[in-house]
């Protein structure tokens, strides 16, 4: 017998042979009996009508809504992402470090979040950790700074050149180009240059130009200089004292036949300009010219 | 068209669809009441996903919804059919003729819902609404070799269990 023949039969597709010897088995009338049987069922009621009719009334009034949906969902989507994504931003500008910069003749003051003060000279960088910083006090400095440390855990001063730390001081950092110096005006201050520490007490100074640790110079004031609009120098090289001038007044500078490396040392005014150039040229033996914005330094003609 | 979100569309779906899925699901798990809940919430379903379902579809689609359904909550029950009223055919009967056949159809009733849900299901949508082979291996997703199978089985087994083989 072919293969599923049985509903073969009842799809009549069996051909006139199949069919003969089909009928000739004797399990032929048992399968006649079932069909037939089978045949006399009925489907269970289905009332088509009043159920659609019960499917409209259930559905199609709302139908308005459904469609409102999909639009609101796209938005909610969108929205949904533009959360996220602030959220996410939110956190990671959070756990970018804070930092507080000064411009060329510009001053600024801040307040640390556990009340020490900064205080940057021009054309400085202060930048910090404020989420970190119940673990940590740890700020990197670019350019000049003068610390007033409330007492706590260690504070560290990160500069290129070195790093200091107290725990509780006033001290002045500063660190330019080549020129790196800490100045500690109260408690005591460590300074870590190259690998080694350096213990600075109150009242005295740490210098290193152009790589080499100058001699330990003491400051005889409680602050330093250009927190009461001065700059002061002591054997410091025209060429870093220059440059103080242009930060100050923000001016150009051009410097023709000047022996930037004599060593200077006085100070100059931070708000008077014209003494400010006097202070500097004066003793240093040279002469300059003010346009505009523009200050030209030059070698003065030995008489 | 390629969607049945069209209301005239839908409901030409309904009408044409509803019974045939209705009555497989009765032929499987045995409760109208229920089996219609299945139907229209599955038709529901197509409602609401109309947009994603084309019309060739929309039938298989609302038998496995509602198939689903089912399965998901509730448990298959003894199928009960009605005879269709044969009257005219008595003349003839004997009592000893009536009592035959009165266990006869109680040994078929047995046999038939013994059956595996998947194989009643085809042969009653196959002989009592006369659904063609092709018709039903597409709302069951199945082939038609598939169904061929299961229309032979059903006869089978139901002749075995009748037999009490």
């Amino acid at each position: 017998m072919k293969e599923n023949y049985l509903a073969k039969w009842l799809n009549n597709e069996l051909s006139e042979a199949e069919l003969e010897a089909f009928k000739k088995t004797a399990e032929y009338a048992d399968y006649q009996r079932i069909v037939a049987t089978t045949d006399t069922l009925e489907a269970p009621d289905f009332d088509m009508d009043a159920a659609l009719q019960e499917f409209k009334n259930k559905q199609f009034q709302k139908q308005p809504k459904v469609i409102a949906m999909k639009p609101r969902r796209k938005w909610l989507q969108i929205a949904a992402a533009i959360a996220v994504l602030m959220v996410v931003s939110l956190f990671y500008v959070n756990s970018l470090d804070t930092s507080i910069s000064t411009e060329f003749a510009e001053r600024r003051e801040v307040t640390l979040p556990d009340a020490s003060e900064v205080v940057l000279n021009a054309d400085s960088r202060l930048s910090f950790s404020e989420k970190a910083w119940d673990k940590e006090r740890n700020v990197t400095l670019k350019g000049e700074a003068f610390f007033k440390v409330a007492k706590g855990k260690r504070f560290t001063v990160a500069t290129e050149a070195g790093t200091v730390s107290v725990l509780g001081t006033e001290f002045n950092v500063e660190n330019r180009n080549d020129f790196f110096e800490v100045t500690c005006y109260e408690g005591l201050v460590s300074v870590n240059f190259n690998g080694k520490e350096i213990q600075l007490p109150a009242g005295s100074s740490f210098q290193v130009i152009q790589g080499t640790i100058q001699p330990i110079t003491d400051p005889k004031t409680a602050s330093p200089s250009w927190i009461n609009h001065e700059s002061s120098f002591n054997s410091i090289p025209l060429a870093y004292v220059l440059d103080e001038f242009q930060r100050q007044y923000n001016v150009r500078m051009e410097i023709q036949n000047v022996n930037t490396q004599q060593l200077f040392t006085g100070s100059f005014s931070n708000t008077n300009m014209d003494l400010a150039l006097q202070s500097i040229s004066i003793p240093s033996q040279i002469a300059y010219k003010l346009e505009g914005d523009k200050v030209l330094f030059y070698a003065k003609e030995t008489p | 068209m390629d969607n049945v979100c069209e209301e005239e569309v839908f409901s030409s779906i309904f009408t044409n669809t509803s019974k045939t899925v209705y009555n497989s699901i009765y032929y499987k798990y045995g409760n109208a009441e229920k089996a219609y809940d299945a139907v229209q919430e599955a038709f529901l379903k197509l409602w609401e996903n109309c947009s994603k379902v084309s019309p060739e579809k929309a039938k298989s689609y609302v038998y496995t919804v509602a198939n689903n359904l089912y399965l998901n909550v509730l448990k298959a029950e003894k199928v009960r059919l009605k005879y269709a009223d044969r009257q005219q055919d008595t003349s003839h009967e004997s009592p000893e003729f009536l009592m035959e056949e009165a266990q006869y159809r109680e040994k078929y009733e047995k046999a038939l819902a013994a059956l595996p849900e998947n194989q009643r299901t085809t042969f009653l949508l196959n002989r009592i609404d006369g659904k063609k082979y092709a018709e039903i291996a597409e709302m069951e997703g199945v082939s038609v070799k598939a169904i061929e199978k299961r229309m032979h089985l059903a006869l089978k087994s139901l002749r075995e269990k009748i037999a009490g083989i």
